[in-house]
């Protein structure tokens, strides 16, 4: 192979984390082994997860409660806002209400 | 949820990072690793033809009543998540190995060699899988800015942009943001089944992963294409994904390489369970 075939495309470079945690992380998690966790808790865990796979850089730069800042989680205008409004319309209409996320 | 079963040992549970062939798995390698508690050393434990690549960890740190709090802590997953995978590297590096899930733990040495003589023949199907082969992933981006220059419809449509005023200037540059963004995901879509089948002609196998945003991959460019392949000839792989890449240079495309990665992808996703 010439050397500009090999130049042609990056490699080489160290981990980055995003790559890792994807690879790491992204079957879903702790669920082999003895040690369980309540499976209600591994889908929120997954959620928190992918955030971080999303924003692990900004969670460093932030240091603390990185995934309450984030709107989808927050429900600061993002999709909480979204189930609040559904929430009202259906009380409106008289169907039964979209639950609440504890 | 549950009552929390009393412990029925005390000390120091087992982490279990992957599985190796016994005949095959490295020792010398694995002592300088730095494993995900770094009080305790990377080690075998050998059941029958398996070897399990562990480390012990302290069970109040990754118990099931501590872990969802630490994983919430974004410096904890990072450090653990890396220990994880350098320990596993290593082990690649001169074996074959099938990587077990983060934070796979066992409360006693009794229960992992259980858990490694009772799926004996999962866990060798799951390694002949691998052996020999490596993953390696493969992520192609666009430019946005160079794509938009060089799409007529896009083009057309920045002209008549440029010579709205106010309000209507407003609106036709959102159709235009609008209209850039469905076009590159079109391309992107075409690139990404293009790279996929001939990549995966060069590999043993292939699947999609989900794609990064720009903060998650460090690059300002779209990621228009995420893949990971079970590898055997590397060489081949590599020369395939250069004449890809000269390919579709000119379309403004780059693609990037990375690995040998453990086959986090290419080992059944319920392993372990119970």
């Amino acid at each position: 192979m010439s050397s500009r075939e090999l130049e042609s495309y990056r490699s080489g470079q160290p981990a980055q984390l995003a790559d890792v945690l994807e690879r790491v992380l992204d079957k879903g998690i702790v669920v082999a082994g003895d040690i369980r966790i309540n499976l209600l808790d591994i889908e929120l865990l997954t959620i928190k997860i992918r955030l971080l796979i999303a924003s692990a850089d900004k969670a460093r730069e932030m240091g603390i409660d990185w995934w309450q800042s984030d709107p989808f989680l927050s429900g600061g205008n993002g999709h909480g806002q979204l189930e609040e409004r559904l929430r009202k319309l259906e009380e409106k209409a008289g169907l039964p209400t979209t639950k609440e996320k504890s | 949820m549950s009552a929390a079963a009393p412990l029925p040992e005390d000390g120091p549970g087992w982490y279990l990072y992957g599985v190796a062939a016994a005949e095959e798995a490295p020792t010398a390698r694995l002592e300088s690793a730095t494993a995900v508690d770094p009080q305790h050393p990377v080690a075998l434990v050998v059941e029958g033809t398996l070897a399990g690549v562990t480390s012990r960890v302290s069970l109040e740190e990754f118990d099931e009543a501590a872990l969802p709090q630490r994983l919430g802590d974004a410096a904890w997953v990072e450090q653990k998540v890396r220990a994880h995978e350098q320990v596993l590297e290593g082990v690649l590096e001169a074996a074959s190995v099938v990587p077990c899930r983060f934070c796979t733990v066992y409360r006693t040495e009794a229960e992992l060699r259980s858990f490694l003589a009772e799926r004996n023949e999962e866990l060798t199907r799951a390694l002949a899988r691998v052996a020999g082969r490596v993953e390696l992933g493969v992520k192609a981006f666009v430019d946005r800015d160079r794509f938009a220059a060089g799409n007529n419809a896009v083009r057309e449509l920045a002209e008549r942009v440029s010579q709205a005023e106010g309000g209507r200037a407003y609106l036709e540059s959102r159709r235009l943001e609008q209209l850039i963004g469905q076009e590159l995901a079109r391309f992107g879509a075409e690139v990404a089944s293009a790279l996929d089948e001939r990549l995966r002609a060069a590999a043993e196998d292939g699947v999609l992963v989900g794609l990064q945003r720009p903060e998650v991959s460090g690059r300002e460019e779209e990621m228009v294409f995420n893949g990971a392949y079970l590898v055997s000839e590397k060489p081949r792989f590599e020369q395939e994904l250069a004449t890809l890449a000269a390919d579709f240079r000119g379309n403004g495309v780059e693609l990037e390489l990375t690995g040998p990665w453990p086959p986090y992808n290419f080992v059944p996703a319920k392993l372990g369970e119970p």
